[in-house]
This record gives C-alpha cells, structure tokens and sequence, in this order.
C-alpha cells in the first residue's frame, strides 16, 4: 500500500481521524522508510517552533502594548464607502471605453464581444474558444486559454489572449462574463503570434486574486468542460 | 488582544522573515484590528482573525514592494541580530538557520509552515486564515516542509 505525503504529513501532525491513522501506522510497520520520514516531519516541526519560541517570550515592545492597553483609543470612524464608488464609476469607465474601442474596431466582423444588459461578454470565435479549447491542447489557435480555475464565489473562470483583446472571462448564465481585458497580442499572421505564450502578470495576479484553490490541471479543465462550464 | 501580541510577532517574524518588517507589520495589524474590531464576531477566535489581517496585510506589503521593484529584502536585514546575553545568542543562532531556510519559500508556503509548524494551528484552523481549501493547504505545506527538510538536513 502506498501512503501519499499529504497523509504522511497529517499523520506525523495528528491530524488523521483514528480509522486514516490506523492503516497509516500498519503501513509504517512494515516500512522503515515511512517511519523515518515520520521522524524527520516531527523533528522538522520540533526544530522550527524551538526556534521561533523565544520570540513569543521576548518582551513585547512598549509602544506596542501601550497602544492596546491604553483606555483612550481613538476608534477612527469607518472610512466612508465613498472610495468604492468612485472606484466601480472608473471601473465603468473603463468598460465603456474598452466597449467602446472593442466595439468600434470590430461591428462588421462580428467581433469576439458583445454586450449583454449592460456587461460585456465574448461572442464570436472568442466564445467559442472559451466553450470548447483546453489549454492543455489548443496548438497554435489564434485565441489561447492560459489558465483555467474555479472563482472564489463559484463559477469557472480562464485567463486567455486574443488578437484583439487578452483577458478574462467567467461563466455565467448568459455566457462568458468579462472580468478583465488588456490589449491584446495584436493582429496579424500566425508567426507574428510570439506573445501568446507568455501570459500578463498583471493578469495573472488579478486571476490569482480570483481563484479558490489552485488553477484546474489538465483533468480537471476537460471535466469542466464536459460539464460545459456549469 | 495584549495577550495575543506574543503570538502575533512571532507570526509576523516568521512571513517577514527580519525583525524590522515584523514589528511594523505587528504595529499595522494592531492598528487595523482595532479600527475593524466591531467586525470582530463574539464566539469566533481571535487570534485566528488577527492572524488573517496580519498576513493579508504581509500580502498588500509584499505587493506595493513588487510594484516599487524591491521583491527582496537584503540578506543582512534578517541576519542582523543582536546579542544579549549567552543564552538568547544560542536561540537567536537557532534562529538565523531556520530563518535562513523558511526565507526562501514561496510566500504561500511560507505562511502555511508558520502557521502550522510556528503557532501550532490545526491544518483546519490555518486553511480558514489563508482562505483556501484544506487540500491547497496540504498540499503547500507539504511542499513547503520539504524544501525545508532538504535545506536544513535530514538530521532537522
């Protein structure tokens, strides 16, 4: 029987429940191996709270325990909600013109965005790419998904670029929402398709803010597909 | 909360990693717990709460420090380490090594170890503070414990 080292770990920490612990312990039994990196997990742990103990014994800072035990905090007024609302006024802003520009750009060509109540969804090959490509085996497409995952408040979301536009989109019931646009790796032939590869950071952290978890590995992203983003 | 405080820079020194950051991220934390503290909800655990402001503050820190183009804080600020007495040099030497070691991890698994392996959290507890899954948290830990196995000998 082989144990994964997550549950070597959560043995070696007492986080099993007795049944889990019970099989890891047999298993330990038989294998010296396994018991020897129980050792070194529980010595590791032993090591870096040893260390780090005389900390939490240090004398705290005076003018940092002042500041708790004093009876006068000024308790600051919450900061009025004003900064939101100027913040969701340039994030339309900024919709309206990347509409705007999108929209000018591509009326005739039945471009890879639409509007729908409002927001802003991809239509068109972009749409398509969303619905049906998996990162893992998309080839040289002209519209590259870069990362799929699952959005803290539920749904799917993925990172893609496009001629026109990179971005993100999340599923909801009228299609894929976009969350985010950039300008895009630009028009032109498929040799001039360099940056498609090489994702946007700052995209990328906006979807890391996004995630619950961990970006969908190649299974979990034709799972998700197979259930049509749902 | 005065009573958390030990906890909290312990906490703090393990994410930073050098005694400056750690007691300014520990004087902002307790200044944004005590402006949020009606949030604050009876019954809940405190220290898990200020552990929570404490690292997403550590988060937007570390971000603008990205932005302005100084991801790393130099080597000797986390090696400058005072010496008072015989007894707190050998635990500051202890320190320094495991310091050393915990400092080259990836953020994520950095505050997994620290609140795992440091402040003694069960593998629940800590995944609530970070706000993921427990499988993202075993598995960052997991990887974060290796690194440092591999760093600081078999022998730990």
């Amino acid at each position: 029987m082989t144990i994964d080292p997550e549950t070597l770990m959560a043995f070696a920490d007492g986080e099993l429940d007795p049944l889990a612990a019970k099989r890891v312990e047999r298993a330990i039994a038989a294998d010296p191996l396994l018991a020897e990196q129980v050792a070194a997990q529980r010595a590791l742990r032993a090591r870096l709270s040893a260390a780090f103990a005389p900390l939490a014994e240090e004398a705290v800072p005076d003018a940092l325990a002042a500041r708790l035990r004093s009876n006068v905090v000024t308790l600051a007024a919450p900061a009025p909600r004003r900064v939101v609302s100027r913040w969701r006024e340039a994030l339309a802003l900024a919709a309206c013109l990347t509409l705007g520009v999108l929209l000018g750009q591509n009326w005739r060509a039945a471009g890879p965005i639409a509007a729908h109540d409002g927001a802003l969804y991809a239509s068109g090959r972009l749409a398509g790419a969303l619905d049906t490509q998996l990162a893992a085996t998309q080839g040289a497409a002209p519209v590259r998904v870069l990362a799929s995952f699952r959005a803290t408040g539920g749904g799917y979301c993925r990172v893609f670029a496009a001629p026109v536009t990179n971005g993100i989109a999340c599923r909801d019931a009228h299609g894929w929402a976009l969350r985010q646009t950039r300008a895009g790796t630009g028009e032109g032939g498929q040799g001039d398709y360099r940056q498609a590869g090489s994702p946007d950071p700052a995209l990328l952290a906006a979807a890391q803010d996004m995630m619950a978890g961990d970006p969908l590995d190649a299974a979990g992203e034709a799972k998700a597909q197979a259930s049509g983003w749902r | 909360m005065l009573a958390l405080l030990p906890r909290l820079r312990r906490f703090a020194r393990a994410l930073t990693g050098n005694a400056a950051d750690a007691d300014d991220l520990c004087q902002a934390t307790v200044e944004k717990a005590l402006v949020a503290r009606a949030q604050w909800q009876a019954g809940t655990r405190m220290d898990s709460w200020m552990y929570r402001i404490m690292r997403n503050g550590w988060i937007d820190t570390t971000r603008a420090r990205t932005r302005a183009g100084q991801t790393f804080v130099p080597e000797e600020a986390g090696l400058a380490i005072g010496d008072h007495g015989d007894r707190t040099i050998e635990a500051h030497v202890a320190l320094g090594e495991v310091e050393t070691a915990l400092r080259t991890l990836p953020d994520e698994q950095r505050e997994a170890v620290a609140l795992v392996l440091i402040e003694g959290l069960a593998y629940k507890e800590a995944a609530a503070v970070l706000d993921v899954p427990m499988g993202t948290l075993t598995s960052r830990l997991v990887r974060g414990r290796q690194a440092l196995l591999a760093k600081l000998g078999e022998a730990a």
